[in-house]
């Protein structure tokens, strides 16, 4: 009927033909360069056209009136114009560049991504777990990246000068109090969290957001995966023990388990090492993630639990009959966080955590009992104004009750405190254009241990030079409380300080990626005591002070050799510090001048095996000679291990698994232990202190069962 | 470990375009304009403008607020093309796009087995473009979301036909037998011989794809 009523009027008024309106114009891009095939049109109605290759578009409409013209090309922001109709002609629009693109500038001095959610990832998601020198373990992993030191017998993340302590690992935001397993002497510790829980990974080697704080040197950011891709049962079998896994998905929910079981009883067997297992090494440990949607909200929680317990006599070379030391550690973590999307593009974000550990220690007569409960409460929200401006500012509170009993035959202690901090911050996010990105952030916080307000400002920006290459630059200041080693005896103290100055260069194309960066760490308030091990009657002061500097070079490449992949990082550092008990600045010994890593993997398709390879250098690193004068004035030798795995798939979902970690079998000397009196001549004897074993051998049988046959566990070897 | 899942590769490129403009046009009445544009768009397709057309589906889409069709087409042409882009920026501008009208599209209409297979290919592009940064999460997905687009419409033989090429793929890759699949590519060209799109310029593509896999890989 109304086509027939409009032919109708067409046909008695046929100026309503006249009365089309045409709309013309030019789209260019921010450059002036003209575009084709955008998208014109008004908006509601079938009236529109494509731009051609001048840029130029026109089409006839016979709306009237004030109509919306839009115009869309993909990577601009659509741009509109509400206006007359009859106004619209010979029209010059200049497009926005939609900065939201994967050609915008990242701020990127300082941090490593790891994961698919990132823009440029240094480490793809299987990488945590396929580098041959990283048994699986994350942190394994990250020390193949250029500004970690290799500390092989520890096993913790060393940065840039900084001692383990000033790194701090966050899930979902919320801060791990203890995140690795405790370990004695020369047995390097594990992260206590399996990889396969997790889906982003970011390390931030310096200059990190002012979201975080209580960490001198780093900080280590680990999502939980959202949403589960599918229901899954994964079981492994491994030559020092066993892991069990399975995720079941509702309509709105999911949850994840994970079982593991270590016992190095039966490898130790085989293959003794250096020390005297009366109890070797077990563990048991279990995690589980639960996730619930509520509307446009996400509840999250997490737990774990693991126990670890073992007994072993290391040599010692005041003791002839050796140090007796033994573990029992009992860890339980969890954490909850809720994120949800609220109206007008803002987010809001809680979540807590709690830690409960318990260690016990017994080392020869000694026995120590230490209790930690840790808590960390945070809010956030974040306000999203536009693509080129977001605002987060949040709140959040530490909480730690630790305590000590210390018992010995003739002497006793109790040793504890009570440490909260208090703490807010805000950041913006500023995109000026894809060329040119602003972080401005400010943290404040209060001890109430302390007495003390601390104020950090953190700046970081970033400016793309070509296409592919961009420069940034970033500076902050950075506070951390002394760690319970000396909180436990002394709260007489002021908060330890550093700033950071980072200048960094990134080149990122066709699946190559190089980094360098130069940085300038200035360390001051560290504190200083005046024995060799703190006790009760040790004085502490905030007397202490150092630097790092150096340059860190990364470079990656899976474009250049057909079916290899390889990365090697290069750091040098320059550092000294004075803080424990030296007596003037001098190179820490988990410090060393030159750490070089290659790691690289090789597919080869007719054996469906993949083969890695890793490569790990380390200059030698510092240590008093007592027959010499001076202190840590002398250097071990170098450090060198090449690691080599190989995990084929025997079919989609089953995975056999061999590493191997040292295959020359190096010598590796991490220090050496000096006899506390000289002997007859006057000399001070010593002995060297080597890894418990030179060689680490791993097999593994890895089988996945799914609905579709297709999921395997590649990704958790 | 990029190579574990370029055997996600899926084959199929321009086989979407064909058959769409044939679909009943047997209305003696005049058309409406939606018709009009979309037969427009099918056309432009055809003639392998496809950008054009793609201008012309998102001109409808905001037009018709409530019909899945268009912003369906306009995401799918941006996964086609995403194929074989070369250059990740584009290549991420336009899986966004797409991305974003097949949000739309699923807004409109829920547990639509053609938008959860047309997100399933969106994955697939992401993974043929980068498969070890993408293979391991977005294999996984996709295969839930074909899975779970044949329980929603068992019977229908473009899901038959798109598990089944999916899970080809995976066999091939691992040396089994693509056997066990055939049986299902047989199905979906007997039930494409009788099968009926729900509406005007509803998908009706996979007949021929179906048996150019059935020449190939079955027998």
């Amino acid at each position: 009927m109304k086509i027939s009523v409009s032919a109708f009027l067409l046909f008695i008024f046929p100026s309503i033909l006249l009365s089309q309106n045409l709309v013309s114009g030019t789209v260019l891009d921010n450059k002036g360069i003209p575009v084709l095939g955008a998208n014109v049109y008004l908006e509601g109605t079938y009236d529109g056209s494509t731009s051609e290759e001048n840029g130029k578009f026109s089409f006839e409409t016979s709306e009237t009136g004030t109509q919306t013209l839009t115009i869309s090309y993909v990577s601009f922001e659509p741009f509109t114009l509400v206006d007359d109709v009859s106004k619209m002609k010979n029209l010059k629009i200049t497009l926005r560049e939609d900065v939201n693109s994967l050609e915008t500038v990242t701020i990127s001095a300082g941090s490593f991504s790891a994961g698919d959610n990132s823009k440029i990832s240094v480490l793809k998601p299987l990488d945590i777990v396929t580098t041959a020198s990283a048994l699986g373990d994350f942190v394994g992993a990250l020390q193949t990246l250029p500004g970690t030191t290799t500390v092989a017998e520890d096993g913790r993340l060393f940065v840039r000068g900084g001692d383990a302590g000033e790194t701090q690992i966050f899930i979902d935001g919320i801060r791990v109090f203890t995140p690795y397993s405790p370990t004695t002497n020369n047995v390097p510790t594990r992260g206590r969290y399996s990889p396969f829980l997790f889906d982003g990974i970011t390390f931030s080697t310096g200059g990190y957001s002012a979201e975080y704080g209580q960490a001198l040197s780093s900080v280590l950011l680990l999502n939980t995966i959202d949403e589960p891709t599918q229901e899954k049962t994964d079981i492994g079998i491994m030559s020092v023990g066993g892991a069990l896994g399975h995720t079941e998905k509702w309509d709105k929910s999911s949850l994840s388990i994970n079982a593991s079981y270590i016992n190095l009883a039966p490898y130790t067997a085989l293959l003794p090492d250096r020390n005297d297992w009366q109890k070797p090494f077990e563990t048991a440990s279990g995690e589980a993630v639960f996730r619930q949607k509520i509307g446009d909200g996400l509840l999250k929680l997490y737990g774990a639990f693991d126990t670890s317990d073992f007994e072993l006599t290391q040599e010692d070379i005041n003791q002839p009959e050796g140090t007796r030391f033994k573990l029992n550690n009992q860890n339980f973590y969890t954490n909850a966080s809720y994120t949800k999307m609220l109206e007008n593009d803002w987010t809001f974000f809680g979540g807590g955590s709690y830690t409960f550990g318990k260690t016990k220690v017994g080392i020869d007569e000694a026995n120590i009992k230490d209790i930690e409960n840790s808590a960390h409460l945070k809010l956030k929200l974040k306000k999203r104004f536009s693509n080129r401006f977001k605002l987060n500012f949040g709140a959040e509170q530490f909480l730690t009750d630790f305590n000590e009993d210390y018992d010995e035959p003739n002497f006793a202690a109790q040793l504890g405190y009570n440490n909260n901090i208090s703490a807010a911050f805000t950041e913006a996010d500023i995109i000026f254009s894809r060329k040119f990105a602003l972080k401005l952030g400010i943290r404040g916080e209060y001890s109430e241990l302390f007495k003390e307000f601390t104020v950090s400002p953190r700046v970081s920006f970033a400016y793309k030079t070509g296409k592919s290459s961009q420069f940034s630059l970033a500076y902050g200041d950075f506070f951390q409380q002394p760690e319970s080693e000396v909180l436990k005896f002394s709260n007489n103290l002021e908060t330890q300080h550093t700033q950071h100055y980072i200048m960094n260069y990134q080149y990122s194309a066709n699946n190559r990626i190089f980094r360098a960066e130069v940085y300038r760490k200035q360390y001051t308030n560290l504190v200083t005591y005046n024995d060799e091990f703190p006790d009760i009657n040790t004085t502490f002061t905030n007397n202490g002070d150092g630097f790092a500097q150096g340059l860190d070079l990364f470079w990656r490449d899976n474009e250049t050799l057909k079916n290899i992949d390889y990365w090697v990082s290069y750091s040098y550092l320059d550092t000294e510090r004075k803080y424990k008990n030296y007596p003037f600045e001098a190179t820490p010994s988990f410090a060393n001048t030159h750490n070089l890593s290659v790691v690289g993997k090789y597919w080869i398709n007719d054996w469906k095996s993949q083969i890695g390879f890793s490569y790990q250098y380390g200059s030698g690193r510092t240590y008093t000679d007592l027959n010499k004068p001076g202190f840590l004035q002398d250097k071990t030798r170098d450090y060198n291990s090449v690691s080599l795995n190989w995990a084929y798939l025997l079919s989609q979902q089953k995975i056999l698994y061999v590493s191997v970690n040292n295959v020359f079998a190096f010598k590796n000397v991490n220090g050496y232990q000096y006899a506390n009196a000289p002997d007859v001549n006057g000399n001070f004897a010593r002995r060297e202190l080597l890894p418990a074993a030179d060689q680490f051998f791993f097999v593994g049988f890895f089988w996945t069962i799914s609905d579709d046959g297709k999921d395997n566990q590649l990704d958790n070897l | 470990m990029q190579n574990v899942v370029t055997y996600l590769m899926i084959f199929f490129t321009a086989l979407i375009m064909q058959g769409q403009t044939d679909s009943e046009v047997n209305t003696a009445a005049q058309p409406t304009k939606y018709q009009q544009g979309m037969r427009k768009a099918f056309q432009l397709w055809q003639e392998n403008k496809s950008w054009e057309a793609a201008n012309v589906f998102e001109r409808i889409a905001v037009a018709e607020p409530d019909n899945w069709l268009p912003p369906y087409y306009v995401a799918q042409i941006n996964v086609i093309n995403s194929f074989t882009e070369k250059d990740g920026t584009k290549l991420k501008a336009q899986l966004d796009k797409a991305q974003d009208f097949i949000n739309d599209a699923t807004a409109i209409s829920k547990e639509n087995p053609d938008l959860l297979v047309l997100q399933a290919q969106l994955y697939t592009a992401w993974i043929v473009y980068d498969g070890q940064q993408y293979g391991m999460t977005y294999s996984a997905k996709a295969s839930e979301l074909y899975s779970k687009a044949l329980a929603l419409a068992p019977d229908n033989p473009r899901i038959i036909l798109a598990k089944a090429e999916w899970d080809m793929g995976g066999a091939k890759y691992f040396g089994q037998s693509v056997e066990p699949y055939c049986k299902d590519i047989q199905r979906a060209i007997d039930l494409f011989a009788t099968f009926k799109p729900a509406g005007e310029f509803y998908p009706t593509y996979g007949e021929e794809r179906a048996k150019q896999i059935q020449a190939e890989s079955c027998n």
